[in-house]
Protein backbone atom coordinates (compact mmCIF):
# COMPACT_ATOMS: atom_id res chain seq x y z
CA UNK A 1 0.00 0.00 0.00
CA UNK A 2 1.48 3.30 -1.01
CA UNK A 3 0.22 5.01 2.09
CA UNK A 4 2.08 2.69 4.31
CA UNK A 5 5.15 3.25 2.28
CA UNK A 6 4.90 6.92 2.73
CA UNK A 7 4.38 6.67 6.44
CA UNK A 8 7.31 4.42 6.71
CA UNK A 9 9.44 6.76 4.76
CA UNK A 10 8.48 9.68 6.97
CA UNK A 11 9.06 7.58 10.00
CA UNK A 12 12.45 6.75 8.72
CA UNK A 13 13.21 10.29 7.86
CA UNK A 14 12.25 11.52 11.24
CA UNK A 15 14.17 8.88 13.05
CA UNK A 16 17.19 10.22 11.29
CA UNK A 17 16.29 13.81 11.88
CA UNK A 18 15.78 13.16 15.55
CA UNK A 19 19.37 12.35 15.91
CA UNK A 20 20.04 15.99 15.18
CA UNK A 21 17.40 18.21 16.68
CA UNK A 22 14.09 17.43 15.07
CA UNK A 23 14.72 19.44 12.01
CA UNK A 24 12.04 17.50 10.21
CA UNK A 25 12.92 18.23 6.69
CA UNK A 26 10.71 15.49 5.40
CA UNK A 27 7.40 16.78 6.48
CA UNK A 28 6.54 18.85 3.47
CA UNK A 29 6.44 15.89 1.18
CA UNK A 30 3.03 14.64 0.42
CA UNK A 31 2.40 12.76 -2.70
CA UNK A 32 5.01 10.48 -4.07
CA UNK A 33 4.55 7.05 -2.71
CA UNK A 34 7.77 5.57 -3.88
CA UNK A 35 11.25 6.23 -2.79
CA UNK A 36 13.31 6.10 0.29
CA UNK A 37 11.52 3.58 2.47
CA UNK A 38 14.59 2.51 4.23
CA UNK A 39 14.65 3.01 7.92
CA UNK A 40 12.16 0.66 9.50
CA UNK A 41 13.94 -0.82 12.45
CA UNK A 42 12.35 1.68 14.83
CA UNK A 43 8.91 0.71 13.72
CA UNK A 44 9.30 -2.99 14.30
CA UNK A 45 10.27 -2.55 17.89
CA UNK A 46 7.09 -0.82 18.97
CA UNK A 47 3.36 -1.51 18.89
CA UNK A 48 2.85 2.08 17.75
CA UNK A 49 2.61 3.26 14.17
CA UNK A 50 3.97 6.62 15.19
CA UNK A 51 7.69 7.02 15.58
CA UNK A 52 9.17 5.68 18.75
CA UNK A 53 11.41 8.29 20.28
CA UNK A 54 14.85 7.22 21.26
CA UNK A 55 15.24 10.32 23.37
CA UNK A 56 12.39 10.65 25.84
CA UNK A 57 11.92 14.33 26.48
CA UNK A 58 10.54 15.46 29.82
CA UNK A 59 7.17 17.09 29.64
CA UNK A 60 7.91 20.83 29.41
CA UNK A 61 7.69 22.84 32.59
CA UNK A 62 5.16 25.32 31.29
CA UNK A 63 2.66 27.59 33.01
CA UNK A 64 0.27 29.41 30.73
CA UNK A 65 -3.38 30.40 30.53
CA UNK A 66 -6.07 27.96 29.42
CA UNK A 67 -9.10 28.74 27.31
CA UNK A 68 -11.20 29.64 30.32
CA UNK A 69 -8.64 32.25 31.28
CA UNK A 70 -7.33 30.24 34.22
CA UNK A 71 -3.67 29.50 34.92
CA UNK A 72 -2.62 26.09 33.67
CA UNK A 73 0.44 24.19 34.80
CA UNK A 74 1.19 21.63 32.12
CA UNK A 75 3.19 19.25 34.31
CA UNK A 76 0.88 19.41 37.29
CA UNK A 77 -2.38 19.29 35.45
CA UNK A 78 -1.51 16.52 33.05
CA UNK A 79 0.46 14.49 35.57
CA UNK A 80 0.02 10.77 35.15
CA UNK A 81 -2.15 11.11 32.09
CA UNK A 82 -1.37 10.44 28.45
CA UNK A 83 -0.79 13.78 26.77
CA UNK A 84 -0.56 14.76 23.12
CA UNK A 85 1.27 18.06 22.66
CA UNK A 86 1.27 20.28 19.59
CA UNK A 87 2.58 23.80 19.07
CA UNK A 88 0.73 25.90 16.51
CA UNK A 89 -1.50 28.89 15.89
CA UNK A 90 -5.08 29.34 14.86
CA UNK A 91 -4.55 31.52 11.79
CA UNK A 92 -2.49 28.77 10.23
CA UNK A 93 -4.70 27.40 7.47
CA UNK A 94 -2.95 24.20 6.50
CA UNK A 95 -0.85 22.17 8.88
CA UNK A 96 -2.39 23.19 12.22
CA UNK A 97 -6.07 22.49 11.51
CA UNK A 98 -5.16 19.38 9.54
CA UNK A 99 -3.14 17.97 12.40
CA UNK A 100 -5.58 18.87 15.15
CA UNK A 101 -8.56 17.88 13.03
CA UNK A 102 -7.13 14.45 12.36
CA UNK A 103 -6.46 13.91 16.05
CA UNK A 104 -10.03 15.01 16.68
CA UNK A 105 -11.38 12.41 14.27
CA UNK A 106 -9.35 9.66 15.90
CA UNK A 107 -10.33 10.80 19.40
CA UNK A 108 -13.99 10.56 18.48
CA UNK A 109 -13.53 6.89 17.65
CA UNK A 110 -12.47 6.11 21.19
CA UNK A 111 -14.83 5.04 23.92
CA UNK A 112 -15.62 7.78 26.45
CA UNK A 113 -13.41 5.97 28.96
CA UNK A 114 -10.46 5.86 26.60
CA UNK A 115 -11.02 9.40 25.57
CA UNK A 116 -10.87 10.60 29.14
CA UNK A 117 -7.46 9.11 29.51
CA UNK A 118 -5.91 11.33 26.86
CA UNK A 119 -5.20 15.04 27.10
CA UNK A 120 -4.82 16.83 23.81
CA UNK A 121 -2.90 20.05 24.40
CA UNK A 122 -2.48 22.79 21.81
CA UNK A 123 0.02 25.50 22.74
CA UNK A 124 -0.23 28.74 20.80
CA UNK A 125 2.84 30.10 19.08
CA UNK A 126 0.92 33.27 18.27
CA UNK A 127 -0.32 34.45 21.68
CA UNK A 128 -0.88 37.97 20.41
CA UNK A 129 -3.79 36.82 18.29
CA UNK A 130 -4.67 33.57 20.01
CA UNK A 131 -6.57 34.80 23.02
CA UNK A 132 -8.22 32.17 25.23
CA UNK A 133 -11.51 32.85 23.49
CA UNK A 134 -10.08 32.57 19.97
CA UNK A 135 -8.36 29.34 20.94
CA UNK A 136 -11.54 27.88 22.40
CA UNK A 137 -13.60 28.61 19.32
CA UNK A 138 -10.96 27.14 17.07
CA UNK A 139 -10.38 24.03 19.17
CA UNK A 140 -14.09 23.35 19.56
CA UNK A 141 -14.19 22.40 15.89
CA UNK A 142 -11.77 19.59 16.61
CA UNK A 143 -12.55 18.58 20.16
CA UNK A 144 -14.47 20.43 22.82
CA UNK A 145 -12.28 18.87 25.49
CA UNK A 146 -8.99 19.79 23.83
CA UNK A 147 -6.85 21.96 26.04
CA UNK A 148 -5.65 25.24 24.56
CA UNK A 149 -2.85 27.19 26.18
CA UNK A 150 -1.68 30.70 25.46
CA UNK A 151 0.54 33.27 27.15
CA UNK A 152 4.11 34.48 27.16
CA UNK A 153 5.73 33.56 23.86
CA UNK A 154 9.16 33.37 25.46
CA UNK A 155 7.90 30.63 27.76
CA UNK A 156 6.36 28.83 24.81
CA UNK A 157 9.59 29.02 22.86
CA UNK A 158 11.59 27.68 25.77
CA UNK A 159 9.13 24.85 26.33
CA UNK A 160 9.16 23.93 22.66
CA UNK A 161 12.92 24.02 22.56
CA UNK A 162 13.10 21.63 25.48
CA UNK A 163 11.37 19.02 23.36
CA UNK A 164 13.33 19.76 20.22
CA UNK A 165 10.87 22.08 18.49
CA UNK A 166 12.10 25.44 17.25
CA UNK A 167 9.58 28.23 17.49
CA UNK A 168 10.42 31.66 16.19
CA UNK A 169 8.84 35.05 16.66
CA UNK A 170 5.98 35.81 14.28
CA UNK A 171 7.12 37.61 11.14
CA UNK A 172 5.16 40.53 9.73
CA UNK A 173 5.12 40.23 5.95
CA UNK A 174 5.34 43.21 3.60
CA UNK A 175 1.62 42.93 2.93
CA UNK A 176 0.82 43.20 6.60
CA UNK A 177 -0.02 39.57 7.16
CA UNK A 178 1.69 37.73 9.97
CA UNK A 179 3.37 34.37 9.68
CA UNK A 180 4.02 32.38 12.81
CA UNK A 181 5.81 29.12 13.39
CA UNK A 182 4.13 25.84 14.11
CA UNK A 183 5.60 22.60 15.24
CA UNK A 184 5.83 19.95 12.58
CA UNK A 185 5.14 17.19 15.05
CA UNK A 186 2.87 15.98 17.78
CA UNK A 187 4.53 14.50 20.83
CA UNK A 188 2.85 11.80 22.89
CA UNK A 189 3.74 11.62 26.58
CA UNK A 190 2.93 8.39 28.36
CA UNK A 191 1.39 8.27 31.83
CA UNK A 192 3.99 5.87 33.17
CA UNK A 193 6.78 8.45 33.39
CA UNK A 194 5.25 11.60 31.85
CA UNK A 195 7.92 11.55 29.19
CA UNK A 196 7.61 11.73 25.40
CA UNK A 197 7.72 8.31 23.78
CA UNK A 198 5.99 8.60 20.43
CA UNK A 199 6.11 11.25 17.76
CA UNK A 200 3.75 12.05 14.88
CA UNK A 201 4.75 14.25 11.99
CA UNK A 202 2.33 16.74 10.53
CA UNK A 203 1.81 14.48 7.53
CA UNK A 204 0.57 11.63 9.71
CA UNK A 205 -2.60 9.99 8.48
CA UNK A 206 -5.75 9.73 10.51
CA UNK A 207 -5.54 5.97 10.54
CA UNK A 208 -2.20 6.14 12.29
CA UNK A 209 -3.81 8.12 15.09
CA UNK A 210 -6.75 5.74 15.06
CA UNK A 211 -4.38 2.86 15.50
CA UNK A 212 -2.30 4.46 18.21
CA UNK A 213 -4.73 6.37 20.40
CA UNK A 214 -6.22 3.27 22.06
CA UNK A 215 -2.68 2.16 22.90
CA UNK A 216 -1.82 5.58 24.24
CA UNK A 217 -5.00 5.60 26.31
CA UNK A 218 -3.90 2.35 27.90
CA UNK A 219 -0.43 3.71 28.42
CA UNK A 220 1.15 0.85 26.50
CA UNK A 221 4.91 1.17 26.50
CA UNK A 222 6.51 2.20 23.24
CA UNK B 1 10.67 27.83 -18.40
CA UNK B 2 9.02 27.35 -21.72
CA UNK B 3 11.13 24.55 -22.96
CA UNK B 4 8.28 22.49 -24.16
CA UNK B 5 8.08 19.88 -26.76
CA UNK B 6 5.95 21.42 -29.40
CA UNK B 7 4.29 18.29 -30.53
CA UNK B 8 0.63 17.71 -30.43
CA UNK B 9 -0.53 15.14 -28.00
CA UNK B 10 -3.51 13.36 -26.67
CA UNK B 11 -6.81 14.44 -27.95
CA UNK B 12 -8.74 16.97 -26.07
CA UNK B 13 -10.56 15.39 -23.20
CA UNK B 14 -13.70 17.06 -22.03
CA UNK B 15 -14.16 14.45 -19.40
CA UNK B 16 -11.09 15.63 -17.63
CA UNK B 17 -13.26 18.20 -15.96
CA UNK B 18 -14.40 16.06 -13.16
CA UNK B 19 -16.09 16.32 -9.87
CA UNK B 20 -17.29 19.58 -8.64
CA UNK B 21 -15.27 21.42 -11.18
CA UNK B 22 -17.05 23.77 -13.40
CA UNK B 23 -14.99 25.51 -15.95
CA UNK B 24 -15.97 28.66 -17.64
CA UNK B 25 -14.02 31.11 -19.64
CA UNK B 26 -13.60 34.33 -17.78
CA UNK B 27 -12.32 37.73 -18.60
CA UNK B 28 -11.40 36.92 -22.13
CA UNK B 29 -9.06 34.17 -21.14
CA UNK B 30 -9.13 31.38 -23.61
CA UNK B 31 -10.02 28.11 -22.03
CA UNK B 32 -9.49 24.47 -22.68
CA UNK B 33 -11.13 23.95 -26.01
CA UNK B 34 -9.79 27.24 -27.14
CA UNK B 35 -6.35 27.01 -25.77
CA UNK B 36 -4.99 25.21 -28.73
CA UNK B 37 -5.83 28.19 -30.83
CA UNK B 38 -4.43 30.88 -28.62
CA UNK B 39 -1.88 33.37 -29.67
CA UNK B 40 0.84 32.04 -27.48
CA UNK B 41 2.02 29.14 -29.49
CA UNK B 42 5.11 29.47 -31.53
CA UNK B 43 7.92 30.41 -29.22
CA UNK B 44 6.16 28.91 -26.22
CA UNK B 45 5.85 25.48 -27.74
CA UNK B 46 2.76 23.36 -27.42
CA UNK B 47 -0.24 24.77 -25.68
CA UNK B 48 -1.12 23.65 -22.22
CA UNK B 49 -4.26 21.56 -21.85
CA UNK B 50 -5.45 22.14 -18.37
CA UNK B 51 -8.16 20.70 -16.23
CA UNK B 52 -8.85 21.03 -12.54
CA UNK B 53 -9.82 18.17 -10.27
CA UNK B 54 -10.15 17.20 -6.63
CA UNK B 55 -10.69 20.72 -5.45
CA UNK B 56 -11.85 21.32 -1.90
CA UNK B 57 -11.74 23.76 0.96
CA UNK B 58 -11.70 22.22 4.44
CA UNK B 59 -14.23 24.04 6.57
CA UNK B 60 -12.06 26.44 8.55
CA UNK B 61 -12.20 25.77 12.30
CA UNK B 62 -12.91 29.37 13.14
CA UNK B 63 -13.26 32.61 11.33
CA UNK B 64 -12.05 33.28 7.89
CA UNK B 65 -8.66 31.65 7.55
CA UNK B 66 -9.05 28.72 5.20
CA UNK B 67 -6.90 26.60 2.99
CA UNK B 68 -7.80 25.41 -0.48
CA UNK B 69 -6.51 22.38 -2.35
CA UNK B 70 -6.85 21.22 -5.93
CA UNK B 71 -5.04 19.50 -8.74
CA UNK B 72 -4.33 21.09 -12.10
CA UNK B 73 -3.77 18.42 -14.70
CA UNK B 74 -1.99 19.23 -17.87
CA UNK B 75 -2.16 17.14 -21.02
CA UNK B 76 -0.17 19.68 -22.98
CA UNK B 77 2.78 22.03 -22.74
CA UNK B 78 4.11 23.75 -19.67
CA UNK B 79 2.17 26.56 -18.03
CA UNK B 80 2.18 28.50 -14.81
CA UNK B 81 -0.46 29.39 -12.28
CA UNK B 82 0.16 33.04 -11.61
CA UNK B 83 -2.86 34.31 -9.74
CA UNK B 84 -5.94 33.10 -7.90
CA UNK B 85 -8.86 35.33 -7.10
CA UNK B 86 -12.45 34.87 -6.02
CA UNK B 87 -15.54 37.00 -6.09
CA UNK B 88 -16.32 35.56 -2.64
CA UNK B 89 -13.08 36.28 -0.81
CA UNK B 90 -10.84 39.29 -0.46
CA UNK B 91 -7.50 37.62 -0.64
CA UNK B 92 -6.21 34.36 -2.02
CA UNK B 93 -2.54 33.64 -1.96
CA UNK B 94 -0.44 30.65 -2.86
CA UNK B 95 1.67 29.11 -0.13
CA UNK B 96 3.92 26.25 0.56
CA UNK B 97 4.18 24.75 4.00
CA UNK B 98 7.70 24.21 5.14
CA UNK B 99 8.45 22.03 8.14
CA UNK B 100 7.71 24.86 10.53
CA UNK B 101 5.98 27.68 8.73
CA UNK B 102 4.43 28.79 5.48
CA UNK B 103 6.05 30.69 2.69
CA UNK B 104 4.18 32.59 0.06
CA UNK B 105 4.94 31.83 -3.57
CA UNK B 106 4.27 34.11 -6.52
CA UNK B 107 3.57 31.45 -9.10
CA UNK B 108 3.47 27.72 -9.45
CA UNK B 109 4.61 25.65 -12.39
CA UNK B 110 2.20 23.37 -14.15
CA UNK B 111 4.57 20.93 -15.79
CA UNK B 112 4.01 19.70 -19.33
CA UNK B 113 2.07 16.44 -19.33
CA UNK B 114 2.00 16.47 -15.59
CA UNK B 115 0.11 18.06 -12.77
CA UNK B 116 0.34 20.80 -10.25
CA UNK B 117 -0.81 19.22 -7.06
CA UNK B 118 -1.91 21.04 -3.96
CA UNK B 119 -1.93 19.01 -0.78
CA UNK B 120 -2.17 19.20 2.96
CA UNK B 121 1.15 20.03 4.48
CA UNK B 122 2.39 21.13 1.08
CA UNK B 123 1.29 23.63 -1.52
CA UNK B 124 -2.00 25.23 -0.60
CA UNK B 125 -4.11 28.29 -1.18
CA UNK B 126 -4.69 30.61 1.72
CA UNK B 127 -8.14 32.12 1.56
CA UNK B 128 -8.97 35.16 3.67
CA UNK B 129 -11.69 37.75 3.90
CA UNK B 130 -14.73 35.66 3.07
CA UNK B 131 -17.73 37.75 2.17
CA UNK B 132 -19.89 35.26 3.97
CA UNK B 133 -18.63 32.81 6.56
CA UNK B 134 -18.31 29.44 4.82
CA UNK B 135 -20.47 26.52 5.86
CA UNK B 136 -20.40 22.90 4.78
CA UNK B 137 -21.73 22.45 1.30
CA UNK B 138 -20.96 25.97 0.15
CA UNK B 139 -19.05 26.45 -3.03
CA UNK B 140 -16.51 29.16 -3.56
CA UNK B 141 -15.67 30.28 -7.06
CA UNK B 142 -11.94 30.37 -7.66
CA UNK B 143 -10.58 32.04 -10.74
CA UNK B 144 -7.26 30.52 -11.60
CA UNK B 145 -5.16 32.62 -13.93
CA UNK B 146 -2.45 30.89 -15.90
CA UNK B 147 0.42 32.51 -17.73
CA UNK B 148 -0.59 31.02 -21.07
CA UNK B 149 -4.02 29.52 -20.77
CA UNK B 150 -5.93 32.44 -19.42
CA UNK B 151 -8.35 32.04 -16.55
CA UNK B 152 -10.14 28.91 -15.49
CA UNK B 153 -12.97 29.27 -13.07
CA UNK B 154 -13.86 26.46 -10.73
CA UNK B 155 -16.46 26.04 -8.03
CA UNK B 156 -14.74 24.60 -5.03
CA UNK B 157 -16.84 22.83 -2.40
CA UNK B 158 -16.43 23.45 1.30
CA UNK B 159 -15.87 20.04 2.91
CA UNK B 160 -15.40 18.73 6.42
CA UNK B 161 -12.28 19.95 8.17
CA UNK B 162 -10.59 16.58 7.82
CA UNK B 163 -11.80 15.69 4.30
CA UNK B 164 -9.34 14.16 1.84
CA UNK B 165 -10.09 13.56 -1.85
CA UNK B 166 -11.06 9.99 -2.53
CA UNK B 167 -13.01 9.61 0.66
CA UNK B 168 -16.71 10.19 0.67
Amino acid sequence: MPRTTRTTRLVGAVAVALAAALTLSACGSSGDGSGAAKVTQQKDATPYEGTKLTRNFEKPDLQLTDTSGQPFDLRKQTDGKTTLLFFGYTSCPDVCPTTMGDIGVAMKKLSPEERQKINVVFVSTDPQRDTPKVLRTWLDSMGSDFIGLTGDLEKVKAAAKSVGIMIEDPVVNPDGTVTSTHGAQVLAFLPSDDKAHVLYLSGTEVKTYEHDLPLLAKGVAA
Amino acid sequence: MSATAGRATLGFRRTALTGAVLATALGGGALLAACGAGGQDGAAGGPARLSVADSYIPLPPAGGMAAGYLTVRNDGGQDQLVKVTSPGAESITMHRSTPSRMEQVGSLDVPAHGALQFSRGGTHLMIMGWQKAPVLGDELELDLTFAKSGTISVKVPVKELTYRPGQS
